[in-house]
């Protein structure tokens, strides 16, 4: 199993410098056409995030009890919703990655694997930086404390998990495009299913098991800590992602090798 | 070590009710009920320089074998070893992005055919020289005719010599005039060593073009070889698969042809047959068939003729050419070439046969016109005799 994901891995690293030009025309294309073009890229994010604070915070002047991190609701949410809008905008780019990519692959030898690869690099290309962002904007509350330090690690490992899904659900899509509007559906309702607009604390104790059915919980909390406090989140959170990654890993290297063959004639 | 040995080379599909079902499968890893080999047990070897033309009907697996040696598609047994750079011409332009310009399409086309960046630089000179897009190179292919998006794609897959050229059905290219240009540069590979497979229903191509074919059929290799014995053998299975599937077709007159476009480099402009009677079909009142080919040629160059006769319901007689008889057609007037061929006594017995007649460039491998079947005439032949021809024969 390890093997098939070592084998898409080195064939991503051979074709690195045609993922860079992938990549790179990825981002023009997706504003092509647009007068400020690249700025969009970053403007949209930025501007839906200055919309939820203004509705959550400002307008309806929303605040957390006092089992929450920070009573200001915009500070926590911001903290939440960035990586969670990363996820959205990877996840359902990569999950169409291969059946957009039909004609280019049934024409040139090309390995499948840089194509969800390419969507979740772009995604990276666009979210890393305004994370980054964000953990400067976020200095007064965790001053730099060392688990803070861990931020840029954090975004690597979140986009590593969003490869390891989208790319499993761009081989399910290529089987059955049925997947593509179930997962949209999910990715919906996914944001009352994350601890983003109420804290983790905040959820029923007796259900709080159903938050750790979704694999961005340890994410979004693992911001939430380094963020808003500077500190290492709840233990949970590592086991939580430990078994996100081995059942997505494995789930992925049986799908990739039961699909090797016919991939491409499925695109 | 050859250029390209195929060995064992076989390609199953699993075919699945739905794609429910395919989802199943890849999540329990049950095997489709069905399977369906498209290809399977194929082995051959082609050494460098050498042009293979693979023949077969639709379906025969053809399209599998070129996507397995490019490497698109996955072999379920066997192998393809090959060397050096390939380039293949399947579908032109597939990967061209509308909204960027051709320029920019160019780089990232290179990119995924292995021509980076520094060596891109190099080429877009000869590249957009061959194309002739001139400026409309900047501007967001979208914009495009298909002919210049088809110009633009081949320019840029052929702009580095490959040692393997895999080609599938692509002759037929933009306009005359860039249809020839391509087949000059296909040939000037050719004659540098370069490695073909082409795929072609033109048997003529395969003829003209090729030292060995391949005939596919049910996705099994029924004949590989010469390229004369094994496109007759293929010809003689076609032939009795035709005359199994229709009975005698309608032998009406003359077809009336539409006049050939302002437009063409090159097209037929008349077709005559000497002595023709009345009747319907009108019979041959000469004891010699005498068919005569104008055709209109722009920029001076001169073309070749062929004609073809045929028996009404199909059956081939003979074809022949200016350039394989060494004939040279006159220049009749302005752009107006004319070729004349007579077969004397003519030697087939009687019957209703049909003249087609074909017009090539210099070289004899673009076909700027055909008439296909264009005149029937009805021929009695003095003697009684059963059979198709009166051959050449001495009792003793």
């Amino acid at each position: 199993m390890t093997l098939v994901l070592a084998e898409e891995l080195a064939a991503a690293f051979r074709s690195r410098r045609l993922l860079r030009v992938m990549v790179g025309r990825e981002l023009a294309a997706r504003n092509a056409g647009a007068v400020f073009g690249r700025a969009w890229v970053y403007g949209q994010p930025l501007l839906m995030l200055a919309a939820y604070f203004l509705l959550f915070d400002v307008i309806l002047g929303a605040r957390l009890g006092d089992v929450a991190p920070r009573r200001g609701m915009g500070v926590f949410l911001i903290a939440g919703m960035l990586p969670w809008m990363a996820f959205t905008d990877a996840i359902s780019r990569a999950m169409t990655s291969l059946v957009d990519a039909g004609s280019l692959l049934q024409k040139n030898p090309l390995p499948p694997v840089l194509f969800p690869m390419r969507s979740v690099l772009a995604s990276l290309t666009t979210y890393g930086p305004l994370m980054l962002l964000l953990w400067l904007a976020y200095t007064p509350y965790h001053r730099f404390a060392w688990p803070a330090l861990a931020l840029p690690l954090l975004v690597l490992v979140q986009f590593a998990l969003i490869f390891v899904l989208g790319y499993l659900l761009a081989v399910m899509v290529a089987a059955m495009r049925d997947v593509q509007q179930f997962v949209g559906f999910l990715l919906a309702a996914g944001l009352f299913l994350t601890p983003i607009l109420f804290s983790f604390e905040m959820f029923p104790e007796s259900f709080r098991w159903i938050l750790w059915l979704n694999p961005m919980t340890p994410i979004v909390l693992g911001f939430q800590a380094l963020l808003l406090h500077g500190m290492w989140p709840v233990p949970a959170a590592f086991l939580a992602l430990v078994a996100w990654f081995g059942m997505l890993g494995l789930m992925l290297a049986v799908a990739v090798e039961r699909s090797h063959d016919q991939l491409v004639d499925w695109l | 070590m050859p250029a390209l040995k195929v060995s064992n080379l076989g390609k199953r599909y699993q075919v699945f009710g739905s794609p429910r079902a395919r989802l199943r499968a890849l999540l329990t890893g049950r095997q489709a009920a069905n399977n369906h080999w498209a290809l399977s047990e194929v082995s051959f070897e082609l050494g460098k320089g050498q042009c293979l033309g693979v023949i077969g009907s639709n379906g025969a697996g053809k399209s599998t074998l070129l996507k397995l040696i490019t490497g698109t598609v996955r072999p379920t047994t066997g192998s393809v070893a090959r060397q050096g750079r390939l380039s293949a011409i399947l579908e032109l332009g597939a990967g061209f992005h509308p909204q960027f310009s051709g320029r920019d399409n160019l780089y990232f086309g290179g990119a995924l055919i292995g021509i980076e960046r520094e060596q891109m630089s190099r080429l877009v000179p000869s590249i957009l020289d061959f194309a002739e897009l001139g400026e409309a190179i900047d501007r967001p292919v979208k914009t495009y005719s298909s002919g210049m998006t088809v110009r633009l794609a081949f320019s840029l897959v052929t702009a580095v010599e490959p040692e393997l050229l895999i080609i599938d059905e692509a002759l037929a290219v933009g306009d005359q005039r860039f249809q020839k240009k391509c087949t000059d540069r296909i040939e000037a590979f050719r004659k540098a060593g370069c490695t073909i497979l082409f795929c072609s229903h033109s048997q003529y191509h395969i003829r003209r073009l090729c030292d060995v074919a391949l005939w596919l059929d049910h996705g099994r290799v029924r004949a590989f070889g010469g390229t004369e014995h094994v496109l007759s053998a293929y010809e003689t299975h076609v032939r009795l698969l035709e005359a199994e599937a229709q009975g005698p077709p309608d032998a009406g007159g003359p077809v009336a042809r539409p006049a050939a476009a302002g437009g063409r480099k090159a097209a037929i402009r008349a077709l005559a047959i000497a002595d023709l009677g009345d009747g319907d079909p009108p019979q041959l009142a000469s004891k010699d068939l005498a068919v005569t080919v104008r055709a209109h040629v722009r920029g001076g160059e001169r073309p070749n003729f062929a004609v073809m006769l045929e028996q009404a319901r199909g059956v081939g007689i003979t074809s022949v050419t200016t350039h394989y008889d060494g004939a040279e057609p006159r220049l009749v007037g302005d752009e107006l070439w004319e070729a004349t061929v007579t077969f004397h006594d003519l030697p087939v017995h009687s019957g209703d046969y049909v003249v087609s007649a074909y017009l090539f460039d210099s070289e004899g491998i673009v076909v700027y016109d055909e008439w296909y079947q264009h005149t029937v005439f009805r021929w009695v032949y003095p003697a009684r005799s059963a059979g198709l021809v009166s051959l050449p024969h001495r009792w003793s």
